[in-house]
């Protein structure tokens, strides 16, 4: 386990050692040689901290460097402390500025301390514990309080070792240069005396002096008590499960014994017994990862998950007792080993080093997905324990209804185990996160930004909401593109899961075969794991089927089987880029001889450019994808771009047949809810790959042109709509949409565009004066107005409003020929004027006490309603004696005349009957908002008021 | 003054100006007094929609043409609030339930029992019976019309139907033979040309007897297209010149340019831009077999005779298949697609026969 460890983080190690160095050794002393030799050697680390030297400014460097990860204060404020001593004291820096032992030891001694020292280095590094042994140690010597206080002769001895001195030192010395470029000399020790030294260390029961009990020592304890404990739990289990079976056996061995001869009866038993003790568990609990270092998952993601869990520390343990304090110390020193191990990493780069405010991580969850089996829940679990968290899960079996959910989440992210030896606090793991509802979602996105607004709001409020989120929470989710999760992911560290790695899936599962004493051999295993997409959890369930009926895998069973499989849904791009690719032969190392010797049977497996494994292919992936019409839309959208011999255009003919057929059955499915013959439909992938593969295919676009097809159709259909629902009813009632775009819009935009000449109306001749009426007419029959518009270069122009000219143009066609805009803007206000009129004439109609004319008006009244613009409406409602109004704020007009007498007569009438009601409303005043026109405010005046 | 063709459009029987006998009989349907449903169908253009109105008025008088529009709501049985806007009058009211899509079968059940349900008041003077006038009865769906069959004979005593499409094919025969067919013809070429020129008259201009043909021949025997057509030429020109080309609808150039360029070269990218195209005439709300059929128009036009039957076949069977289908593009672009194997199988046999 040990020799693995040390293995695989070698080169690690050696990269944190590098960095060390490089920081440790001060330019102006450090022989190249003595790097390693100075850097771990225990007396001088433990000098350093014993003493509490101030003039190690390496020392405090390493120290600093050491612990400005850790973001415990405590320990900040110390460096501050000690920094500031360092600067307080120059002079002693300038006296004795380091204390490193320039040994005239020949080269062969100093690669044998070396040795130590790299080894010591490594013990130390090399386990968790020892880790903690070690800060621990540092901790105590800084005079924190701390549970075991050691005190090392050994160390101490070494305070009366000389320094570098300005003045020239008794016996043998080197000069050399100092910080500031002064000359300063160090002693040169005798050989014999250092030797004798280091033998002393070597005779020493305790190699690591910095610890109480040697490293290895402590982890054979704990082994022990580990396995020891896990022996007694087993046994426990073992037990009674064999009291249980032996009962079942008993009824199993009766009626086996009928059946079998006596002879075979303890062979039979033997063979229960082993089954029994199998049946005990999964295989997958069995052999799931229990600890960080056997996870199977890639490392990257393994630690950056760790990393972003360490991010907490401060939040969760900073302002415990001493005892989690340790630990975040602990962790502090991992996160160090990370990051120097990490920086070149892609996925640390994701971890937000920062803290907010709280000094919690910016990334407030954490979000694992993957296609299953890849041991995200496990990795959750093991990185959460492995944290010092206590793991509480939340998945797909637990209700998630709102309130629920908001319960659950409250309740562990803000409460914590009384009971319990052990109270740790708690990290929430959600499971299966894309099958929550939205609104659940929803809640575990306002726990974790109500708290962000929270800080800024005053401390009062915040008490009384009394939710930050102080506990790390892990989302485990297969699919993120759900759309629930859409808000989550912009505020989650998102750690994909790429696909295990075959051979370290197959390695594992190879131990576990051996301990199972299920015969396997590793191509076999190999082959199982390709089988399954390396999902280690199929795979188990797999090998644990097979056991139960026979002793041996062999790669012939792997082939052949049919377990271990499982549906998985390709993304829809994959499907499209398959069906437009010709497979590349691909090179099955497992079976080529096997195969030859079996005479071919399996072509399916073997060769997978055979036309009928790419036919089962393609077929197979379409009927995973489900999304028959977006598969289809996609095929329409990119065949055409495929690059295909087509000479005679066949290939594109049975394209597009196979197209319509599959139209028509969507329709049909559509219609008659017969989803029987849905199958059909996979099949038109398969006619496409057939016909469109290629090795170089041209990139797959995503289809949206039917989609943008569909939007713009809605919009036309809208304003043809707009323009029917509010025409006249005799128009209306003689047109509909199909004859609007065919028939009628395009020459009625050519009729509303009479020659007009850009003067007032007041000059134009009757035949013009005839025209421009004909075309309000028109205009308003049509329920068509012009419309004041900014066009985007900041221009106004006059549109016309519904804006039919889009129904009827086409790209690429001549553009017909438009109104001025003084023309366009005379139409609109002749048509709001003709329009107020008819209003007018309807109401002076309905005063009057004739039915027939009552119905006659009643359309009239209708239409003029809605279509009548906004600030005009406004005009009638407050127009309570209106025509008089009217007529003199038109009275310009040529045509009113008749009109004004006879609104005259009414209005008199109206105002003799509700004369005392209507003193206010008599004096119209209205606002009337005119861009960049002044007379906004107007009054009536009459002509009687004036003479 | 408002439009031509709603300005000079006939308003009785005796003022219409074609078909003259089947006005007449329609005439004497309404003085028989068993008056029976009517399936009204003839392209479009044609002036069903006239004869009806003047056939409703031949039988309650001018009362009818005092319309107001209402909106109605309905509700389906899945509790969707459905809204549709009816032209009534007094005495009858008209609906397009194909408005509401493929919940037209509420509609009808729901309205035409609302209408028929309620007696007229004043039978002495009146017919006893309303009118109900559906429109686009083609474009109901199957289940509506077979909610109709059994309303029609079941409200017979106080309703009658009027109902109005372009093509009978596409209604049951159930329906069909519940109804006296009216098959309103498209007026030929003279009959345009006399209209036009009266029109003209009436609005005290010329128009040249070869600019009326001219005019006749592009609306494609569409009474309302040539009248517009007529009075945008009189608007941008006036007085009339025969020379000067009679502008057509901007979808129709459109369409025109689109089967030129499938003709030019046939190719897998050139139906892809001709794909573009057609999305265009789409979203512009032409339908689909319009496009087809102008489609087949334009490119019989450049085909050699013997290729001629082939392709309208096809032209057929596609049409066929678009009707039964979701999707227009599919089809449109599969016809497309046959038409140009066909048409690159004809070059390339004559370029052989040349060698």
């Amino acid at each position: 386990m040990d020799d693995s460890f040390e293995l695989e983080y070698a080169d690690e190690l050696d990269a944190l050692g590098i960095v060390n160095d490089e920081e440790l050794v001060p330019p102006p002393y450090s022989p190249p040689k003595s790097k390693r030799s100075l850097q771990f050697s225990t007396p001088k680390v433990g000098k350093n901290k014993n003493t509490e030297l101030v003039d190690d400014g390496c020392g405090i460097e390493s120290s600093d460097q050491d612990l400005s990860l850790l973001s415990s204060p405590e320990v900040e404020q110390e460096n501050v402390q000690n920094r500031k001593r360092l600067q307080s004291s120059p002079a002693m820096e300038e006296d004795e500025v380091d204390g490193f032992i320039i040994s005239n030891t020949d080269s062969r001694k100093r690669a044998k301390f070396s040795d130590e020292a790299t080894l010591l280095k490594e013990d130390t590094l090399s386990s968790t514990d020892a880790a903690v042994q070690f800060v621990r140690q540092s901790r105590s010597q800084k005079g924190l309080p701390s549970s075991s206080s050691i005190s090392q002769p050994v160390v101490k001895d070494d305070l009366e070792r000389p320094k570098v001195f300005k003045r020239i030192p008794r016996g043998d010395f080197i000069s050399t240069l100092g910080y500031e470029g002064q000359r300063v000399y160090m002693q040169l020790w005798d050989e014999d005396v250092l030797e004798s030294e280091f033998s002393s260390f070597e005779k020493d029961s305790r190699p690591l002096s910095l610890l109480p009990i040697p490293v290895c020592i402590m982890r054979e304890q704990i082994e022990a008590k580990h396995t020891r404990k896990v022996m007694e739990e087993a046994n426990e289990v073992h037990d009674s499960l064999r009291r249980q079976f032996e009962s079942m056996e008993e009824e199993d061995m009766t009626i086996g014994m009928e059946e079998s001869s006596k002879s075979k009866d303890n062979t039979t038993r033997d063979e229960v017994d082993i089954l029994s003790e199998e049946m005990k568990s999964l295989w997958v609990e069995k052999y799931a990862p229990r600890r960080y270092t056997e996870l199977l998952s890639e490392e990257s993601i393994n630690r950056s998950l760790l990393h972003w869990l360490k991010l907490w520390d401060y939040v969760v343990f900073g302002k415990d007792v001493p005892k989690p304090m340790k630990k975040a110390a602990n962790n502090f020193k991992k996160d160090k080993e990370k990051e120097t191990n990490f920086k070149n990493k892609k996925f640390f780069s994701e971890v937000a080093e920062q803290l907010d405010k709280h000094h919690r991580p910016e990334q407030k969850i954490a979000l694992l997905c993957g296609p299953p089996g890849l041991g995200k829940t496990t990795l959750a679990h093991i990185v959460a324990k492995h944290a010092g968290y206590n793991v509480v899960e939340m998945n797909a079996s637990d209700d998630r209804s709102v309130d629920v959910f908001r319960n659950k989440l409250e309740s562990a992210t803000q409460m914590k185990a009384v009971i319990g030896a052990d109270p740790r606090p708690n990290c929430l793991v959600i499971d299966e996160i894309d099958g929550a509802p939205a609104p659940a979602i929803n809640v575990l996105l306002n726990l974790i930004k109500r708290t962000d607004m929270d800080a800024s709001t005053d401390k009062k409020k915040k008490k009384k909401e009394g939710d930050l989120l102080l506990r790390p929470i892990i989302c485990v989710c297969n699919d993120q593109y759900v759309p629930a999760l859409r808000q989550l992911r912009q505020l989650a560290l998102i750690l994909n899961f790429p696909q295990t790695e075959s051979s370290k899936l197959a390695s594992r599962l190879h131990e576990v075969v051996k301990i199972e004493r299920l015969k396997a051999d590793l191509n076999a295993l190999l082959a199982l794991c390709e089988r399954t997409d390396n999902d280690i959890r199929s795979c188990l369930n797999t090998l644990q089927f097979v056991r139960q009926s026979n002793k041996e895998l062999t790669l012939r069973d792997v082939q052949t089987m049919s377990v271990g499989q499982k549906d998985s849904q390709k993304s829809l791009f994959s499907l499209w880029h398959d069906v437009f690719t010709m497979p590349r032969p691909k090179k099955n190392r497992f079976l080529s001889i096997q195969d030859l010797a079996e005479g071919k049977q399996d072509t399916l497996q073997t060769n997978n450019i055979s036309p009928s494994a790419r036919f089962q292919h393609i077929l197979y992936m379409c009927q995973a994808t489900g999304e028959t019409d977006r598969v289809m839309q996609g095929i329409h959208e990119n065949y055409l771009e495929a690059k295909a011999k087509d000479p005679h255009l066949i290939g594109l003919n049975i394209a597009n047949d196979w197209l319509c057929f599959a139209d028509c059955l969507n329709q049909y499915i559509a219609r008659n809810q017969d989803y029987s013959v849905l199958k059909f439909s996979s099949f038109l992938p398969v006619v496409f790959h057939f016909l469109y593969a290629a090795y170089n295919p041209a990139r797959v676009q995503f289809p949206h042109g039917q989609f943008e097809a569909k939007q713009k159709h809605q919009k036309t259909t809208n304003l043809l709509t707009s323009l029917l629902s509010d025409m006249t009813p005799m128009t209306q009632k003689f047109t509909n949409s199909t004859n609007l775009t065919l028939d009628l819009l395009s020459p009625m935009l050519d009729i509303l565009q009479p020659t007009l000449r850009p003067v007032n109306t007041q000059l134009y001749s009757t035949k013009e004066k005839e025209e421009l009426a004909n075309v309000v007419k028109i205009m308003i029959a049509y329920n068509m107005t012009y419309h004041q518009e900014k066009s985007p270069d900041g221009q106004y122009v006059y549109a016309l409003d519904p804006n039919v000219e889009e129904v009827i143009k086409f790209p690429g066609l001549k553009q017909r020929k438009q109104l001025t805009y003084g023309a366009k803007q005379m139409i609109a206000r002749e048509i709001s004027l003709e329009k107020m009129r008819r209003a007018e004439a309807v109401r002076n109609k309905s005063s009057n006490p004739s039915v027939p004319q009552a119905t006659n008006a009643a359309p009239a009244k209708k239409k003029s309603g809605p279509a009548v613009p906004n600030h005009l409406q406004k005009l009638e409602a407050k127009n309570i004696a209106p025509p008089k109004a009217a007529v003199n704020f038109f009275g310009n007009l040529v045509r009113t005349k008749r009109e004004k007498t006879q609104s005259k007569d009414a209005a008199e009438e109206e105002i003799k009957q509700d004369k005392d009601k209507k003193e206010l409303l008599d004096t119209d005043i209205w606002f009337h908002f005119k861009e960049g026109f002044s007379n906004a405010v107007r009054r009536t005046v009459k002509v009687e008021d004036l003479l | 003054m408002s439009l031509w063709v709603d300005k000079y459009r006939p308003t009785t029987l005796g003022k219409l100006d074609y078909h003259k006998d089947q006005a007449a009989h329609l005439r004497k349907l309404v003085e028989g007094g068993d008056f029976p449903h009517l399936l009204v169908y003839g392209p479009s253009g044609a002036g069903k929609k006239t004869r009806i109105m003047c056939t409703l008025r031949e039988l309650y008088g001018p009362g009818v043409e005092k319309l107001r529009i209402e909106q109605s709501q309905f509700t389906t049985p899945s509790n969707k609030k459905l809204d549709i806007s009816t032209i009534s009058s007094n005495y009858h009211i008209e609906v397009n339930p194909s408005d509401v899509g493929h919940n037209d079968r509420v509609v009808i059940q729901e309205l035409i029992k609302n209408v028929a349900q309620v007696n007229q008041l004043d039978t002495s003077t009146q017919k006893n019976f309303k009118v109900v006038v559906l429109t686009e009865v083609d474009r109901l769906s199957k289940e509506a019309q077979h909610a109709l069959r059994r309303t029609m004979e079941k409200y017979m005593a106080t309703c009658r139907l009027i109902l109005c499409c372009n093509s009978t094919s596409k209604v049951i025969p159930a329906i069909r033979s519940r109804c006296l067919g009216l098959r309103v013809a498209a007026p030929s070429v003279d009959e345009i040309c006399q209209i036009l020129t009266s029109v003209c008259k009436k609005e005290g201009l010329t128009l040249p007897r070869e600019m009326a043909e001219k005019v006749a021949e592009k609306s494609g025997r569409n009474l309302r297209r040539a009248l517009l057509m007529c009075e945008a030429c009189r608007v941008q020109q006036y007085p009339f010149n025969p020379e000067r080309e009679v502008s057509e609808p901007d979808w129709e150039v459109y369409l025109r340019e689109t089967a030129t360029m499938i003709a030019q070269q046939q190719s897998p990218k050139r139906l892809l831009e001709v794909r573009g195209r057609l999305y265009e005439l789409l979203t512009h709300c032409i339908p689909p077999d319009v496009i087809m059929k102008g489609l087949l128009r334009e490119l019989v036009q450049v085909c050699d005779g013997q290729m001629k039957p082939e392709v309208v076949q096809n032209a057929a069977y596609y049409e066929h298949r678009l009707q039964q289908g979701q999707k227009a593009i599919y089809h449109l672009e599969a016809f497309v697609a046959k038409f140009m194997a066909i048409y690159k199988r004809f070059l390339e046999e004559g370029i052989a026969d040349i060698f």
